[in-house]
């Protein structure tokens, strides 16, 4: 990557100047938000006076890409009830098809759920101040849909909510090619990256459990049992955050849908996983209300779902390689790199 | 919080041209019937191809050029590897000696030594072998009991080691001998010694695998003389020389891709329109197979830097290797296989091997149980 220096030197301020906002500002934010409707906005002004919400439609290379992509992981891992990471999608989208983009919270609708005058599963539709809508094979459209939302709510108690087109207002629409394609592999993009930052979390949270926990006069840490599960965790969970980390650069560079793809397919996969050893390593306490560990857990399950299931991913991604003949597997898995 | 990023690595420039001049090279030997791409290209050796290997300059690519390396950068090497396995060519002959036998020498041999093998390594006349299990010594290396008595100008080697592959081909073996402590002395009075297999008092008896194949053998060692310079980091240093040697070992393409000829010839098999749960599953395998090879090639780049990465490739290995364990178990969901005794090297034949390889995949080089053990020390957890 060019200028990884200072591109890092950035990176890492910004990674910890949203630690801090988290720590003074956000610390029971997700318990605080969780299936209530409204939108957390003194902790998304706090993100504005910080520049973090006008990440995503530089025209740099994508230099900003990687950026933003730490900051999505970041939020993921705080499991910060905002829509910092649709907004940076929608203004990525809005850029690349020239639309003016408005100040203020954005969002994303997912493709395959807009279908019959309606859009579901809409992240914050009702309280964000646009919309971006895959509108027809080559339109994107910019819609405010504040007065046209259905409230919803994901696994994870976020909102996810239902438009109206016909009650929604049009703010903008233009050409964007391929639109519900490229709206669905760069939404999967950004929900792979924030499994990769909630799986970093619930990692975190095992491990500190598994070294505090004692039965049988030892801390569970200390048992095989324990041990190899979280092994198992740990590799997963590093498999996910490299499929993500690979399909950011590779989307920077050359908008690699495959990638994006994969990203999806695997980070998923292992999301699955490693949610199921983390509730088996806490035990009883991992399934209340009480403990934390279920804010990362119940986003995971979501995200997995959200913007094509890994299922949906993978299929697309067998096609591809089908398509192609056999013999030109290793050719495009050795295409850049 | 220990955390296991895989940051991209930059190829070098290159890249692409090595990677079409090895490519060209193989249809090359392909087109003269060389070999047939197989399962396992770990398991099949070929001497003469290894030499011809060697001639291109493909083996001892990043040693210096004084010991008859190329000088060339680790993640070269790593084109040139993954390359070689790709294509399902026959690289067991060389694999041990340009793996980590030859690295070893190069790091922590005497310079006689060096001199002596290297070149000869980098020309693919060559051949390791790896002496580390014994009868009672597999996971828990520390136990070995072969020793090494210090004579006029080294050693005497008495003992027995075994699953000792293709020491039938090896001009030497590195044996992990104690030369001091008791056996309950655990890690201290170690040494690794290359022994050559031609010293008078060395026994090679084949020790033939489930599938028939003869790549296992117990060497047994009486009273073999080896000279005092012929140690890798010294007397007493064998436990830090195998433990260091393992980042090699266990985080190259080697470690996810030996049943990869599997899956191209299920793609063939199942043509270029599959339904929604062929594509599926053939899609997932590939998405596992991208995400390892990222991993893999980041490590590969962390081992350029001088680092160390012994957690994160205990991590490859045991991802890797249950990635390709399951190529056979879901391929031969998708295509179910009734056996006609084939031999025409195409699908039914590489299911086949494949199934009957797969056991060993996690069990050489460290099983996934002691992988697992070290990624849970690395995770704080022991």
């Amino acid at each position: 990557m060019s200028s990884e220096t200072e591109d890092t030197g950035v990176r890492d301020l910004m990674l910890r100047s949203l630690d801090r906002i988290v720590e003074e500002k956000a610390e029971n934010a997700a318990q605080a938000a969780d299936g209530k409707p409204g939108f957390p906005t003194a902790l998304w002004a706090a993100l504005e006076e910080a520049g973090m919400t006008a990440l995503g439609e530089e025209n740099d290379g994508d230099l900003g890409l990687g950026n933003a992509a730490a900051l999505i992981e970041r939020t993921a891992y705080h499991t910060l009830p905002v829509p910092l990471a649709e907004t940076i999608l929608a203004r990525r989208l809005l850029a690349r098809a020239s639309i003016e983009i408005p100040d203020g919270a954005l969002s994303v609708a997912p493709p395959s759920a807009n279908r019959d005058g309606r859009a579901a599963g809409v992240p914050w539709a009702g309280s964000v101040v646009g919309v971006v809508v895959a509108t027809g094979p080559d339109m994107i459209g910019l819609l405010d849909a504040r007065a046209a939302s259905v409230p919803g709510f994901n696994m994870a108690g976020e909102p996810r909510e239902t438009i109206d087109h016909g009650r929604a207002k049009v703010i903008a629409s233009a050409r964007l090619a391929d639109a519900p394609g490229v709206v669905e592999a760069e939404g999967a993009l950004v929900r792979a990256v924030q499994m990769s930052g909630a799986m970093s979390r619930v990692l975190e949270h095992c491990l500190t459990w598994a070294n505090d926990r004692i039965q049988f006069g030892r801390p569970i840490a200390r048992f095989q049992a324990i041990q190899h599960l979280m092994a198992e965790l740990a590799a997963e969970a590093a498999a996910g955050s490299a499929s993500a980390l690979m399909a950011v650069e590779a989307m920077a560079e050359r908008g690699d849908r495959l990638s994006a793809a994969i990203a999806k397919a695997r980070a998923g996969e292992a999301a699955g996983r490693v949610c199921a050893i983390a509730h088996e390593v806490f035990g009883a306490m991992g399934f209340t209300q009480e403990h934390t560990l279920h804010y990362a857990t119940r986003r995971l399950w979501s995200w997995r779902n959200e913007f094509g299931s890994e299922v949906q991913w993978q299929a697309e991604i067998g096609r591809t390689i089908a398509a192609g003949g056999a013999d030109n597997l290793w050719a495009t898995l050795t295409a850049h790199g | 919080m220990p955390e296991f990023r895989f940051e991209p690595v930059v190829m070098p420039p290159t890249a692409t041209k090595l990677r079409a001049e090895v490519r060209a090279f193989l249809d090359e030997e392909k087109a003269k019937g060389t070999f047939v791409p197989t399962v396992g290209a770990m398991v099949a050796a070929d001497p003469a191809f290894s030499a011809r290997l060697g001639a291109q300059g493909y083996l001892g690519m990043t040693w210096p050029k004084e010991y008859g390396g190329h000088e060339r950068s680790a993640l070269e090497r790593y084109i040139v590897v993954e390359e070689l396995l790709a294509a399902g060519s026959p690289v067991m002959a060389h694999w041990i000696a340009d793996r980590q036998s030859g690295p070893q020498i190069l790091k922590h041999g005497a310079d006689r030594v060096k001199k002596m093998i290297l070149p000869e390594i980098a020309a693919g006349r060559c051949f390791f072998a790896i002496g580390m299990s014994e009868p009672d010594t597999g996971s828990d290396l520390a136990s070995v009991k072969t020793r090494a008595v210090p004579v006029e100008g080294g050693f005497r080697v008495t003992g027995r080691k075994v699953w000792t592959s293709y020491a039938h081909m090896a001009h030497y073996v590195i044996a992990l001998v104690r030369t001091g402590g008791r056996p309950e002395g655990r890690h201290v009075g170690l040494t690794q010694l290359i022994v050559d297999m031609k010293s008078p008092g060395i026994e090679v008896r084949p020790i033939i695998n489930v599938y028939g194949s003869h790549e296992f053998n117990e060497v047994t060692f009486d009273d073999v003389f080896v000279p005092e310079d012929m140690s890798v980091g010294g007397i007493g240093n064998g436990w830090a020389m195998v433990t260091s040697e393992l980042a090699f070992e266990r985080s190259g393409p080697d470690r996810f891709m030996s049943t990869y000829a599997l899956l191209v010839e299920a793609f063939r098999e199942i043509g270029e329109s599959p339904n929604a749960s062929e594509a599926a599953e053939l899609g997932r395998l590939v998405a596992h197979l991208a995400t390892l090879r990222r991993m893999s090639s980041s490590i590969a780049g962390m081992l350029n830097e001088g680092k160390s990465p012994v957690t994160e490739a205990a991590l490859v290995k045991d991802l890797g290797t249950t990635f390709e364990q399951s190529i056979p178990e879901i391929t031969r969901r998708l295509l179910p296989l009734e056996p006609r005794g084939g031999g025409n090297g195409g699908y039914d034949d590489l299911q086949q091997l494949a199934q009957l390889q797969a056991p060993c995949y996690s069990i050489r080089g460290g099983t996934r149980e002691i992988l697992r053990g070290m990624i849970a020390r690395g995770l704080g957890l022991r």
